[in-house]
Formats: structure tokens, sequence, C-alpha cells
């Protein structure tokens, strides 16, 4: 089976996501994931908003080693704990685009967990490059351009199912970044600042377009790549809100999850 | 203790830990890894509970293998990058 006819198999939706509490889009994931293992929900893909800054850590990261939690706290930035291995991510509201992918196992059976990673990401890098963006996927997990990183991606395959999403940079407060992740022994100087800002290649310094174009675009992109006849605009249901708030409350909104390692 | 090593790939591996008695105590295993389970991060500290110290890299690596079941998939770290981590935290 070619790549494309993998993907054209499926009925995909699309949720456009309302913004909500950070910790609630984690909890969103697990439950939309389930319900896609489950066969309750066809595959779908779903772009996160929120209400606030945030600091998304990796599910093997240490808060500590990861985030100045006295300058998260100054700056009002609350720090959440992923479902999924990988790093760091400072993000601001209007800063970060995040999607999410979740698929039956049978979209990637037979492909290594890396080649998976470029296998679920090829419609983003596409995207790109129909912007003039010189993009190119860097084994494992790192979505780059011939002007720096753009974004990260991580996934997890559970519950019969693949969570994959990504987080890419649209505009980056390097400043405000530094100030919050500890990245390596770095100290904040006008050096590190720049330093930081050269490794990252945030779209609105490689695209003139504003952020909701460039989601507008991706979405139209994963329609003519990957579906039949366009992704079937949807919503969450007020039971998977529900299930999401209660996973919220029980798990990913708790100390024990986001301190589960220090 | 504190010890980190980055992979090839440019993952981190940080291991953080005490030595009491010539033996590993504490242990707590992090990083920018992916790892599948997630629970087998317990398994992979658990290994090196109570092993003396001054083991070198190759047996430490040997400890954690021989601890994760076939199921586990460990990318952008092993059991030889854990062991780096340790023998750096306690060197």
């Amino acid at each position: 089976m070619s790549a494309g006819e993998r993907w054209k198999k499926y009925e995909w939706r699309l949720i456009r996501g309302e913004p909500v509490d950070p910790p609630v889009n984690v909890a969103l994931d697990e439950v939309l994931v389930r319900r896609v293992g489950s066969g309750e929900r066809p595959p779908t893909l779903r772009f996160w908003e929120r209400y606030r800054p945030e600091v998304v850590i990796g599910r093997f990261q240490s808060v500590s080693n990861e985030v100045d939690e006295e300058a998260a706290r100054r700056e009002g930035v609350d720090i959440i704990r992923r479902t999924t291995g990988g790093g760091a991510m400072f993000s601001e509201p209007e800063n970060i685009i995040t999607y999410s992918v979740y698929a039956p196992l049978e979209l990637v059976s037979g492909m290594s967990t890396v080649d998976s990673y470029a296998f679920l990401d090829r419609w983003v890098i596409e995207t790109f490059r129909s912007l003039g963006i010189e993009a190119y996927y860097e084994p494992i997990n790192d979505i780059s351009s011939t002007n720096g990183k753009i974004g990260g991606a991580a996934q997890a395959r559970r519950h019969g199912a693949v969570l994959h999403h990504a987080m890419l940079s649209y505009e980056m407060d390097a400043a405000k970044m530094l100030r919050v992740l500890r990245i390596g022994q770095e100290k904040i100087s006008d050096k590190a600042i720049k330093s930081a800002e050269k490794r990252v290649g945030p779209l609105k310094r490689q695209t003139q377009l504003p952020r909701e174009e460039i989601k507008e675009r991706m979405i139209e992109t994963f329609s003519r790549m990957h579906t039949e006849s366009g992704l079937v605009e949807d919503s969450l249901s007020p039971e998977e809100m529900a299930e999401a708030e209660e996973l919220t409350r029980t798990i990913y909104g708790t100390r024990e999850w986001i301190y589960s390692i220090p | 203790m504190h010890g980190e090593y980055k992979t090839r790939g440019g993952k981190l591996v940080v291991a953080d830990f005490e030595v009491r008695d010539g033996r590993l105590t504490g242990v707590r295993v992090s990083g920018d890894f992916f790892l599948e389970p997630p629970e087998a991060l317990s398994t992979i500290a658990g290994s090196l509970e109570g092993v003396p110290a001054d083991l070198s890299e190759e047996a430490l690596a040997e400890r954690i293998r021989g601890s994760l079941g076939d199921e586990v998939e460990m990318i952008g770290f092993s059991p030889e990058a854990v062991a780096r981590a340790v023998k750096r935290g306690v060197e």
C-alpha cells in the first residue's frame, strides 16, 4: 500500500480546538487516542489552543532540570507534563502551533517508530515547502529548516492507536524563554539570547503569513494529501470534554503527575 | 550525585542518585528520550538500585538491559547511555 493510500482509507476528522486550560490539552490527547483506538471516533487531526502560556515538558523529564519554577511563577507560565517523551517547549498562545494526530495503529504498521515520525509529519513539511520554507525532517523528531529548527514531534502508541503531536514555533520571545527554561548551563546573556534565536527558525521569520493562515494552509495540505474528499469538520463531544476535565482533575492537572519526576 | 550524557542523536540522559556504602541508591533517570511503555522507566532505575558504584559502564548497561523485556522500546537512548550518565555522576 502506498503512503497516500494508507491515509486515504479513513474519513479524517478535523477539530480546530477551542482554547482550554493548559493541562486539559494533555487530557484530551488521552481521551481522543483511546476513542480512536476503540473505534468510537474516526481518525482525527486536532489543533491545540490555550488560554495561558505554558512550559510543556516531556513525560520523562525532571521539572527542576528543565524549568526555573520561580521564574515561571513570576511570568505566569503554567508547567504541564505530556504523556509522551521528548523535550520541553515554552509556548505562548499566539506563538505556537500545536497539533495532534490520532490514528489507528494500522496507519503505521510495519514501520519503525523512527520512520513513522517523518511519515506522520510529511504533510507539515509539505505545507512549509509550499510556503517557500526549506523545511526538512531531522530524525528522530525534529521539524527543521535551513533557517533553524521549527519544532518537534512526540509519539506514543497506546490504547490500540497512535498519538502523534508536534509543537511548531510561530514566533519566539527568546529572552522570556531563556528566563523560564533551563537550557543547558547557559546564562541569560545577550549572547545566549542571540544563540537561541539563531538555532530556532520560527515560522514568522520565514513567511509573511499570519499564524491562522498557516494553520489553514496546513489543513488544506492535509486534506489534499491524505483524504479523498477533505477533512470533515468536527468538534469535541460533550462526553469527550467531560472525560478530559475529569482526567485533568484526577491526573494531568495534579502535582503528582506534573512533579512525578521533580 | 548527578550525571548527564548527551547521545549522538542529541537526546539528554540524566541520572540522579546517592552512593551509600559504595552502592547506588535513590536512582532517578530522566531526560528527553522516548520510552515505551513509559512504566519501563522505573524498571530501568530499579535495576541500578543497590548496584556497586564502581561497576564498569558495560556491567551497568548489562544490568539495565537484563531487566527489560522484549516489549520495551528505547528510542533516542540505550542502556549504554544510561550507564554512561551514571558513571559520570559517580566520577
